[in-house]
């Protein structure tokens, strides 16, 4: 059985090596966590999720740009490619379940890729449409998967005015569905504008967002485990 | 207190202003220039500004008059039906919604210093359009069988050896006047050696073309001697079309979500050109009810967006993935087709266009450069709103465009402004005391500290030197993070708690608050560069390319850049310092070249289709390499030029050799 102090140095070394961006102390944080018999989701939430909060917090205070979050991003994947295989079913007692991709006539979609990274962390299941995505295809596979939350992403003012075209749609099939959109041009007076629940600035705020609802699902979790050992 | 967000164009400036101040005052809090003569007593008339109407997608704003004081007596004096609708006075006006305000060129006080003066062009002098004089034999009765068109083309053939010409309908209605007037000795004006687009009563020797560059910011026209091929008089003015938005993609949104959008646009562009044309010809002819008709043949680039909206196509599609134009050939229009005042049936030529976005202009910069006929691999960067870049020798040469984004003109930059008097444009920085030392434009020395040098904002260039020296300084990192324990009081939060560097204390400033660089504009700046870096990078990869053995730096802010600061930067890869130049604004000498050489016309349309166009938004590896682009000068990549040069001028700094 591992010990608790065993078990922060691990958290804490996963999450520095998140913050560091340093993937080879994140494998070998993650592949320790396996040896010593520790629990794979507590290694994600505390440990990895952990480390992109404070990257998260470094983002919005501008001191990591994008570099820093991309290579922070390769880090935590490097630790969670070995971990995931482990982890237990979650049961969050909700569904999380997104569509997510850049909408036509759009290819950029960097922001759009860090979104949809914190959503995996997050645990869950996204389906990534990619970049370029024709209008109609975000309704077709929100109501296919019947997710609860549709993002939308453009750089180009060109191509945001697209958005208010699919909102209207998913909102005609489909009132409930949560819709977030975010992009260079696109700005809170638009989202509310357009009908979206809500609005990611930049990459910057996205990640906020995605964070937010990161760390909403941690205290679900928490929850929920708190229930099930009552 | 009630704040409402004004935005004045051209100038891009912005901010939130307080309900109840005057647009005078608005302007001056943001440090937007008006001319104010009689000190706001209303009666110079001098600052009178147009409230634009409606709602504007990209700045999400809603303006119009109402949202401004009633119009008053004094207003009504000064505002003539010439001025067009919106007009108020500025010291007038008070602010009680949110307005979108343009100041008309006559309203600013301090005028742009536009940088696309033309340079000297070497290139065999064999224009389109020639004037050949003809002494006709007058016809007689024994001589009836002639026509007049006839026996215009019959001396043509005999003496000048042109054939199969062909007659302009509208300057064949003028001919049998000219005829007869000069005393049948007259001037036919031919182009193409095709067509007849002009006859002059008598003798006339010098034919004037004009060479336009219309760039999203700024448009310019070079009137030429076709004879000799010297630019006579060269005007420019900011493109009308900035009411409507600053960047290409608003102004194609502004088309989409606008009915008359394209029209709107395509009319403002038009009227702004034949004023550009009014003004340049002053310089040869005065008076005339029509002096821009001295005018026989135009030359114009543009890049893609601009072009469409000249021609009243739809930009719609070249706003959107797979980007297709209208059409890529060059074009010959008829003056009068467009509307354009010069000679009605002469002909405007459109150069051709690359790729969805890389557009006429830099068909200009290709032809004016050829680097299709030189060994050496070298690099174009061609920096306007846009970066088009082309890359390449004889065997092969590829184009992209990257999305740089503003910051290089100094919009979305916290105190970046156009380049016009006021505008921090040139700074060093001692790196051990971290005080700095700059030079505004309209100003010829370099500020001492003890001085009121009235500087208002930092114009593009300005930016990336500050940066480059900021970095040099340690003041930033390699990351372009803020080093925040330096023991100076320059480096300092702001009110978020964010890191900014005092670049220029109030006391010097004419705005009457410190001007700094922060860590967001930082950040701006490394978007744009990565971008410009990336693109480069791409290029090198798509033609395996491992260094370059130049860099060529095109347009006018190109020019205005110093070569150590942008290699400093990273904004392409390295290169020796002294095969780093700048060549001033090279789309507007391609218009001047086909202007002159109308063999340059058929070239532009081969190279155009031979220059390979690549997409790197879409290459797998674009995002790890614009990543890793966005590190000063590279997160990875080794700059042994740049640090050999470094290391000679004595910088502590270190870059990977």
């Amino acid at each position: 059985m591992v010990t608790e102090d065993k078990k922060k140095e691990l958290l804490e070394r996963l999450k520095n090596a998140v913050i560091q961006y340093d993937e080879d102390t994140a494998k070998e944080a993650a592949k320790e966590v396996l040896d010593v018999g520790m629990n794979a989701n507590d290694a994600i939430f505390n440990g990895l999720v952990s480390g992109m909060e404070e990257v998260g917090r470094l983002f919005e205070a501008q001191e990591y740009f994008v570099p820093e979050l991309l290579m922070c991003a390769d880090a935590l994947y490097a630790g969670l490619d070995i971990l995931k295989p482990h982890v237990q079913q979650l049961d969050l007692g909700v569904k999380g379940s997104v569509v997510i991709g850049t909408v036509e006539g759009d290819v950029h979609d960097i922001g759009k890729n860090i979104v949809k990274m914190m959503f995996d962390v997050a645990g869950f299941t996204v389906y990534d449409l990619g970049r370029d995505v024709p209008l109609d295809k975000f309704v077709e596979e929100q109501l296919k998967t019947d997710s609860d939350l549709v993002c939308l992403s453009a750089m180009m003012t060109t191509t945001m005015v697209g958005m208010k075209k699919v909102i209207d749609d998913l909102r005609a099939k489909n009132p409930n569905v949560k819709i977030m959109i975010g992009g260079a041009p696109v700005s809170q007076d638009i989202a509310e504008k357009w009908g979206a629940d809500g609005y990611a600035k930049d990459a910057n705020n996205a990640l906020k967002d995605a964070i937010n609802m990161i760390s909403s699902l941690k205290k679900l979790k928490e929850e929920a485990e708190a229930r099930k050992s009552r | 207190m009630t704040k409402h967000r004004v935005i004045f164009q051209p100038s891009g400036r912005r901010g939130e202003v307080e309900e109840g101040k005057t647009l005078l005052e608005a302007a001056q809090s943001l440090g937007v220039d008006i001319e104010g003569l009689c000190g706001s007593k209303k009666v110079c008339g001098k600052c009178k500004v147009r409230i634009e109407e409606g709602y504007f997608e990209k700045d999400n704003i809603e303006s119009g008059m109402s949202h401004l004081s009633p119009i008053t007596e004094a207003e009504k004096k000064h505002i003539k039906p010439e001025d067009g609708p919106g007009m108020r006075l500025a010291c007038t006006a008070e602010i009680y919604g949110d307005l979108k305000v343009f100041v008309p060129e006559r309203s600013r006080a301090g005028k742009q210093v536009i940088r696309k003066a033309a340079k000297e062009l070497s290139i065999a002098i064999d224009p389109a359009v020639k004037k050949y004089n003809i002494d006709l034999v007058p016809p007689t009765l024994h001589d009836m069988a002639t026509g007049d068109y006839e026996r215009v083309l019959r001396f043509l053939e005999e003496d000048y050896g042109i054939k199969g010409l062909t007659f302009d309908y509208a300057a064949l209605k003028g001919l049998q006047d000219a005829l007869r007037q000069g005393d049948w000795k007259a001037t036919v004006t031919v182009w193409m050696d095709r067509e007849i687009i002009k006859v002059e009563p008598g003798f006339v020797e010098t034919c004037y073309g004009l060479a336009v560059d219309i760039g999203t910011t700024t448009c310019v026209g070079y009137l030429t001697d076709l004879n000799t091929g010297k630019v006579v008089n060269t005007e420019s003015m900011m493109n009308p079309q900035v009411p409507y938005g600053e960047d290409v993609m608003s102004r194609i949104t502004y088309a989409m979500s606008n009915p008359a959008g394209l029209e709107t646009m395509q009319k403002a562009i038009i009227e702004g050109l034949n004023e550009i044309i009014e003004r340049v010809v002053s310089e040869i002819k005065k008076d005339g009810p029509n002096p821009g008709h001295a005018v026989d043949d135009m030359t114009i680039v543009f890049n893609t967006a601009m072009h469409h909206i000249f021609l009243g196509l739809n930009p719609v599609y070249i706003g959107r993935s797979p980007f297709i134009p209208a059409v890529q050939n060059s074009m010959n229009i008829k003056a009068r087709d467009l509307g354009i005042k010069i000679n009605p049936s002469s002909y405007i030529h459109v150069l051709p266009i690359e790729a969805g976005f890389v557009g006429a202009d830099n068909v200009g910069v290709l032809i004016a450069e050829e680097p299709y006929n030189q060994d050496e691999m070298v690099l174009i960067i061609d920096i306007g709103t846009n970066g088009e870049l082309l890359l390449g020798n004889r065997n092969k040469v590829c184009s992209t465009s990257c999305a740089t984004g503003p910051a290089f003109e100094g919009a979305q930059i916290k105190f970046g402004m156009r380049a016009a008097p006021g505008a921090i444009e040139k700074v060093q920085i001692d790196p051990l005391t971290k005080e700095p030392l700059y030079k505004v434009i309209g100003k010829a020395d370099w500020h001492t500290h003890l001085e009121k040098v009235n500087a208002k904002g930092i114009c593009g260039s300005g930016i990336i030197e500050i940066v480059a020296e900021m970095f040099k300084a340690g003041i930033i990192d390699k990351t372009g993070r803020f080093v925040v324990d330096l023991d100076t009081p320059r480096v300092r939060r702001d009110s978020e708690g964010k890191p900014e560097y005092v670049l220029a204390w109030a006391e010097e400033t004419s705005i009457g608050t410190d001007i700094t660089i922060t860590q967001g504009d930082v950040r701006a700046l490394q978007l744009a560069k990565g971008a410009l870096y990336t693109g480069a990078k791409l290029l090198m990869k798509r033609l395996d390319v491992a260094k370059l053995d130049r860099v060529v730096l095109a347009g006018a802010f190109g020019s205005h850049i110093d070569r150590e600061a942008s290699l400093t930067l990273g904004m392409f890869p390295d290169c020796p310092m002294d095969k780093v130049y700048a060549v001033g604004n090279a789309a507007g000498d391609g218009a001047r070249m086909a202007l002159l050489n109308k063999g340059k016309r058929s070239e532009a349309n081969e190279r155009a289709r031979w220059v390979e166009f690549v997409e790197i938004a879409t290459d797998p590896t674009f995002e790890k390499e614009f990543m890793q682009a966005m590190h000063i000068p590279h997160m990875k990549d080794k700059f042994p030029n740049l640090k050999a040069f470094l290391e000679k001028s004595g910088s502590k700094v270190e870059i990977k050799g």
